[in-house]
């Protein structure tokens, strides 16, 4: 997603002898050209312990998630025959936007009522400059069209939260992150 | 009146002081430069996952080599980009998927000389910014990555719009002394 850059003359005002502009006109130059530096994310938020290897983390990580998953699926066996009215998956979306943010929004069987459960899994995203919150919202042709929920990011970028959708999702083709007030999405399908 | 004359270490002596083995001050290049790290990793490989290994094995390669940086021989941010972009590239012939380049825009594609320009100066950019005090880099990052005017910065962040103009040039000509050696 690019966003168009900024009016230098906006940014500067008039009053700034010739030398001065220029220097801050190159300066504005190579931030367009340099764009975004990217969000840590919580894996990078800290330097690596660098008294050992830390190389092959996604090996790691796969052992890891694979031991994660035999205690889940011995979990959830527990868990589906002391609760077996859990909705399951319907789908999972992801979403992308610039700086390396990214979301996984998995929607779970509507309710009898049509509601849909959701959880929105954030990654990348920190809290808005101004405090505000972020609200995901299902477009149509590439407008805002229904809201389906607000919420404020974590520090670290990384945020979990469930959500509910009172909506034909059929009806809409995409979904969105944006500020609250604001219109450009900061992640989308 | 402290804090504006305390001086910063350079990033040539916190390599000095990490090759000694200061880990205070691999946190503090680390805090400096990992979003420059990790641009550069993503520009070169495209896919987050392998571009945070990637940067991981950077740092881990910047303190096993710390000792070879020679002060005489230029500043910390050469040899810290070198270092980077080597590891960068050892990882990328680890792992036999195919580079992915960002696309620059639209056009042609630029050639391996003016992206290596161009990676260098996101690096030394992404670097710059990182000197920007805590009310002056939200005015930077919202005008020219979240395309909001000065008015809608006020706006959203609560105060003036003379004092968003005011931290907008003052973050401009804190970047340009920054950025000196690019805008010779």
């Amino acid at each position: 997603m690019s966003t168009r850059p900024p009016d230098f003359d906006e940014l500067v005002g008039s009053d700034v002898e010739s030398a001065e502009r220029e220097r801050l006109q190159r300066v504005h130059d190579l931030l367009v050209a340099a764009g975004p530096p990217p969000e840590l994310g919580t894996r990078l938020s800290t330097a690596p312990s660098a008294g050992r290897r830390i190389g092959h983390s996604r090996r790691r990580a796969a052992i890891l998630a694979l031991a994660a998953t035999l205690g889940a699926a011995i979990f959830g066996v527990g868990y589906l025959v002391a609760s077996s009215d859990r909705p399951s998956t319907d789908r999972v979306v992801a979403m992308t936007g610039s700086g390396g943010a990214s979301a996984s929004l998995e929607i779970f069987e509507a309710d009898k009522a049509g509601n849909w459960p959701m959880e929105l899994r954030v990654d990348g995203l920190g809290p808005s400059a101004g405090g505000g919150l972020y609200q995901l919202w299902l477009t149509m042709n590439g407008e805002l069209a229904a809201l389906c929920g607000s919420f404020l990011a974590e520090r670290d970028g990384s945020t979990v939260v469930p959500m509910n959708a009172p909506w034909k999702l059929d009806d809409f083709d995409g979904w969105v992150v944006v500020e609250q007030g604001k219109q450009l999405p900061l992640l989308s399908t | 009146m402290d804090d504006l004359q305390r001086r910063e270490p350079t990033d040539g002596e916190l390599i000095q002081r990490i090759a000694v083995g200061e880990r205070t001050a691999f946190d503090e290049l680390y805090r400096r430069y990992a979003r420059a790290v990790l641009g550069l990793a993503l520009r070169r490989l495209g896919d987050r996952g392998r571009a945070e290994d990637a940067s991981q094995e950077a740092f881990v390669a910047i303190w096993r080599s710390a000792r070879t940086y020679d002060a005489n021989r230029g500043s910390g941010a050469p040899w810290l980009y070198a270092v980077a972009r080597n590891a960068i590239t050892d990882g990328l012939r680890r792992t036999p998927e195919p580079p992915v380049d960002v696309p620059d825009g639209p056009g042609r594609e630029p050639d391996p000389s003016e992206r290596a320009e161009d990676a260098w100066q996101a690096w030394r950019v992404h670097r710059a910014l990182e000197v920007l005090p805590e009310h002056e880099r939200p005015v930077i990052e919202l005008a020219y990555w979240r395309g909001l005017s000065q008015s809608e910065i006020a706006e959203s962040l609560g105060i003036p719009l003379g004092t968003v103009k005011t931290r907008t040039r003052s973050a401009l000509a804190r970047l340009a002394h920054e950025l000196d050696g690019e805008l010779e």
